[in-house]
């Protein structure tokens, strides 16, 4: 029943890559948890999250087995899961930091809208592989995309949780333009988008989150209140320059000016102790990750898995970029996780989820469709 | 049909490939322009983030009595500072703060509304507070340590040791005086300060190196405890206003209790404002009555007289000009003994006028009168003792019996113990050595003779004419004590009202001085109490404190009895042999 070629075929060069990248994440989160932590043996967080790689790395077993074809039958029963999921948060959900994000599984805390991410990508393909056409899509073609997408996004908005909102739609429109589109339908969309975006700024936006946007333009406007977060992240990196102060040595981290320095902002961590190096390795890594999604996405006969292909990348990209483009005062500070890095199980799994389906659309690129 | 779009995926591949690396090197440059251009700049803004200069202050150091009981000392108090950056809620945090502290949460608000990053809230909470307030772990509140001064034994000499104010800085007694060899050092350090705010442990060694000097005086915790308990009964039975008492060791100076009633308690002197502070037995003079006819007497010995001499004394009545000397008891003719037993105001006249008042004047100089003991006390007082060249006839008479003259209770004993000591005036000495905060010596005194006032034969002489005084006929019998040959001399004066000329009725200062034993004397006692009512003689006010201490002293200090009377008493207590069982 099992094919050899799937064993042949599996993409050992990919997975190495993953777990360097995730052992890196490990060293990082280990000092991020560590400084200043009073407690003997390992720090618990650091424990949790050796926990949540392991189980990744079974999810990615598990999902090898599942031909990725399958997920194309499947797309829409995943969809409504996830959809339900979002849906329970306002009435089971957890609060956290202003917002309602998680939901309790009793062992754990999971974020429905990180399961979200890959369910939309797994919809968007299935939907797009049938529709596409060499002309591009036109308007009609894209409702049915348009509300996919929307349901989710307004619901993760709401919680609210802008970051992930936008992660989906930029996800979403990534996925859409490599699909093609027609080109006026472009235009009027990009300009509907100037046209929104003011609205959105007066009506839609909370204060805290105008706020955010304008310390992104100038930190220096608030340092000791909302631009605090950027500017510390700032110093952090700049201070560890090219070498970095060392593994531990981290004073920005120890003495904890950094926040959230063992999730979204563990960037700067890195990048005081291990400096421009540091920074550049990890960088070089994560294109070469990208390097190869794309690789399989070009590689895969099946316009299905293609497409998945290329959003799961996507998926993984706007991460990376939205993070480090925070850290690094590029973008606003929306709290969006570093793949592979950051602690967070939902993040660890979702990611994990994504590489699965790469490797499994990756061994199974010789069947054509 | 796959074919077709295929193609068409894999040129966009290509063309977001391209925009990968494009990104990859827009995040490369924007690193490098975190990390190598203005990296300096950041590494400046991280150390300014959490470095601070804060001054420092070492532990103030211990007063110390003669066996090294704490007088004074510094408890561990906690300094409590706030980042207010990092206080989320100002109004809750400072409601919760005041609440513990006990002080106003209106002021707290004000400190944490500054714009700078760093207010003290408190100075000197005691430890336990503080560590209820760190176990709030409230984000933005540190600690860091300082001292409180402290007095262990309250009200215990607190005359003489003082206190300190605002800061530490001393403010009476010795803190005032020693404040710069007492006082902690400061020093500028750079302190480190975490991102929420605390104030990271400043160096304990470095904290160790500031501990200011430690001062061990000569002073006897216990001696200095049984004076103060004596004497504040005397003044309390007598209904007098205030008392002195103080405790000498004649060969050397030493002094080993400064007794003063009524006392404050200086760890909250502020409770006690109606008290003087200032160690009246240097700071204030007073009349010392016929307690200076002792110093008439030796003068008279030194030039040619005996004890034997006779002087007439006139039946009681003696007129100088308008005035008239009294005695208590009319005599005619009085030796030199008898006068200081029976203390004949015209006895000592007699004597002065004889020898003259250049004369008189030149051995109660000698004696240390009229000028400061320099004590290591503040606000030193020299007493009044005008040139004789000012005197009138009766100055020169009430000089002789101790009025018309002002002394200070730190002369009036040194000068007494250079009697008992063989003539010989020592500078009184209240400090023994000086340590430093490592516990190395600094600097030790040692006695300081002054000069030989009297010659040792005159001395033994007058020291004769004082026993004489506390024994039968004499007017200190109540200072006897069994089995020791008590020496002292009583004084009666009457105080001048004060704004006027005229001596008040009914206003004295009751007084006795005095050593023991005769032949080697141990320990020289003032007692001074003042406008005791009802009974006033030295001899029944002072006189039975004298006793009180010098027993008591002398029980701690084992010194054993000397006269016969008592050999037999001690030797009573034997347990007979064969009951030994």
């Amino acid at each position: 029943m099992f094919d050899r070629r799937l064993i042949e075929n599996f993409d050992w060069g990919f997975f190495a890559l993953i777990l360097v990248i995730g052992s890196c994440g490990l060293v990082i989160l280990y000092s991020a948890v560590s400084a200043g932590w009073q407690g003997t043996g390992l720090h618990y967080l650091f424990k949790k999250q050796m926990v949540w790689m392991g189980a990744g790395l079974v999810v990615i077993l598990g999902i090898l087995v599942i031909d990725f074809r399958n997920l194309d039958k499947l797309n829409l029963f995943i969809y409504a899961i996830c959809v339900g999921l979002l849906v329970s948060i306002y009435f089971f959900g957890l609060s956290g930091g202003g917002s309602r994000r998680w939901l309790s599984l009793g062992f754990a805390t999971i974020q429905p809208s990180e399961l979200m991410k890959i369910s939309l990508i797994i919809s968007l393909s299935s939907l797009y592989a049938g529709t596409v056409s060499p002309e591009g899509l036109n308007f009609r073609n894209l409702i049915k995309p348009a509300v996919l997408c929307m349901i989710p996004v307004a619901l993760i908005v709401n919680q609210p949780d802008l970051g992930t909102g936008l992660l989906l739609l930029l996800i979403a429109g990534s996925i859409t333009l490599f699909v093609k589109v027609e080109k006026k339908v472009v235009f009027t969309l990009g300009g509907l988008l100037v046209l929104i975006v003011p609205v959105v700024w007066f009506t839609g936006l909370k204060e805290y989150q105008k706020e955010r946007i304008m310390t992104f333009l100038d930190p220096d406007r608030d340092p000791l209140g909302t631009g605090y977060h950027i500017i510390q992240s700032k110093i952090a990196i700049g201070s560890g320059m090219i070498t970095g102060k060392g593994f531990l040595e981290g004073t920005q981290n120890a003495l904890s000016f950094l926040p959230e320095q063992h999730t979204d902002f563990i960037l700067s961590v890195l990048a005081e102790e291990w400096g421009l190096v540091g920074c550049t390795v990890l960088l070089v890594l994560y294109f070469m990750l990208l390097f190869w999604g794309l690789n399989i996405a070009y590689n895969c006969r099946n316009m299905f898995g293609s497409i998945l292909a290329f959003g799961i990348t996507s998926m993984i990209f706007w991460q990376i970029f939205i993070n480090i483009g925070m850290v690094m005062g590029l973008m606003p500070v929306v709290g969006v996780p570093l793949p592979l890095i950051s602690y967070g199980g939902s993040s660890v799994i979702t990611n994990m989820v994504g590489f699965g389906i790469l490797l499994n659309i990756s061994m199974r690129n010789f069947s054509t469709a | 049909m796959a074919d077709e779009p295929h193609k068409k995926i894999s040129r966009r591949v290509v063309v977001i490939q391209v925009m990968l690396v494009a990104t990859l090197v827009l995040l490369g440059i924007k690193s490098f322009d975190i990390q190598i251009l203005k990296a300096k700049i950041y590494s400046q803004r991280a150390e300014n983030g959490y470095s601070r200069e804060l001054t420092i202050k070492g532990e103030r150091g211990h007063i110390l009595d003669r066996n090294h009981n704490k007088l004074g000392t510094s408890l561990d108090a906690m300094t409590i500072i706030a980042d207010p950056l990092h206080i989320e809620a100002p109004v809750k945090i400072a409601r919760i703060l005041a609440n513990i502290l006990e002080i106003d949460p209106k002021a707290l608000t004000e400190k944490f509304s500054t714009e700078k990053r760093y207010a003290v809230l408190a100075e000197a909470v005691s430890p336990e507070l503080a560590e209820e307030i760190r176990k709030l772990r409230l984000p933005g509140i540190s600690f860091t340590k300082s001292f409180k001064r402290f007095y262990p034994n309250r009200d215990l000499a607190a005359q003489v040791i003082g206190f300190t104010g605002k800061n530490d800085i001393g403010r009476e007694g010795l803190e005032f005086k020693y404040n710069t060899i007492l006082a902690g050092r400061e020093i500028a350090v750079t302190v480190r300060r975490d991102g929420v705010g605390r104030v990271l442990d400043i160096d304990k060694k470095t904290q160790d190196d500031l501990r200011g000097n430690t001062i061990v005086l000569t002073l006897d915790k216990k001696i200095q405890f049984l004076s103060e308990t004596t004497l504040e009964q005397t003044v309390k039975d007598h209904k007098a206003k205030s008392g002195l008492a103080l405790v000498m060791r004649p060969a050397t100076g030493e002094i080993l209790a400064i007794a003063h009633y009524p006392r404050f308690n200086p760890n909250n002197y502020q409770d006690f404002s109606d008290i003087p502070y200032r160690n009246r037995a240097v700071t204030d003079a007073f009349e010392p009555g016929s307690a200076m006819k002792v110093f008439t007497a030796a003068a008279a010995l030194e030039n040619g007289f005996t004890p034997q001499s006779i002087f007439f004394c006139e039946n009681g009545r003696y007129r100088i000009g308008r005035y008239v000397v009294n005695d208590t008891h009319p005599h005619d003719w009085l030796s030199i003994n008898q006068i200081i037993t029976y203390s004949s105001n015209i006895g000592a006249v007699k004597m002065a006028e004889t020898l003259g008042k250049q004369t008189l004047y030149n051995y109660l100089t000698r004696f240390g009168f009229g000028e400061k003991t320099l004590v290591e006390c503040p606000g030193e007082t020299a007493g009044t003792l005008a040139a004789p060249a000012q005197w009138s006839n009766i100055d020169t008479g009430a000089i002789s019996f101790g009025q018309g003259v002002s002394v200070s209770a730190i002369q009036l004993i040194c000068a007494i113990s250079a009697i008992a000591n063989n003539g010989r005036l020592m500078k009184p000495m209240l400090i023994k050595k000086i340590i430093s905060g490592t516990g190395t010596d600094l600097q030790v005194f040692s006695p300081a003779p002054v000069r030989q006032a009297i010659s040792p034969q005159v001395a033994s002489r007058v020291k004769h004419m004082m026993r004489l005084a506390v024994q039968e006929k004499g007017t200190g019998t109540k200072a006897s004590l069994d089995g020791y040959t008590v020496c002292g001399k009583t004084g009666t004066a009457q105080k001048v009202s004060p704004g006027q000329k005229q001596y008040a009725k009914n206003k004295y200062v009751s007084v006795f001085a005095g050593f023991a034993p005769q032949e080697n004397p141990q320990l020289a006692i003032l007692v001074v109490v003042d406008e005791p009512q009802k009974k006033y003689y030295g001899g029944d006010v002072a006189a039975p404190a004298f006793k009180h201490i010098m027993a008591q002293s002398f029980h701690y200090l084992s010194i054993p009895p000397t006269s016969p009377g008592s050999m037999v008493a001690e030797s009573s207590t034997f347990v007979p042999e064969g009951e030994n069982l």
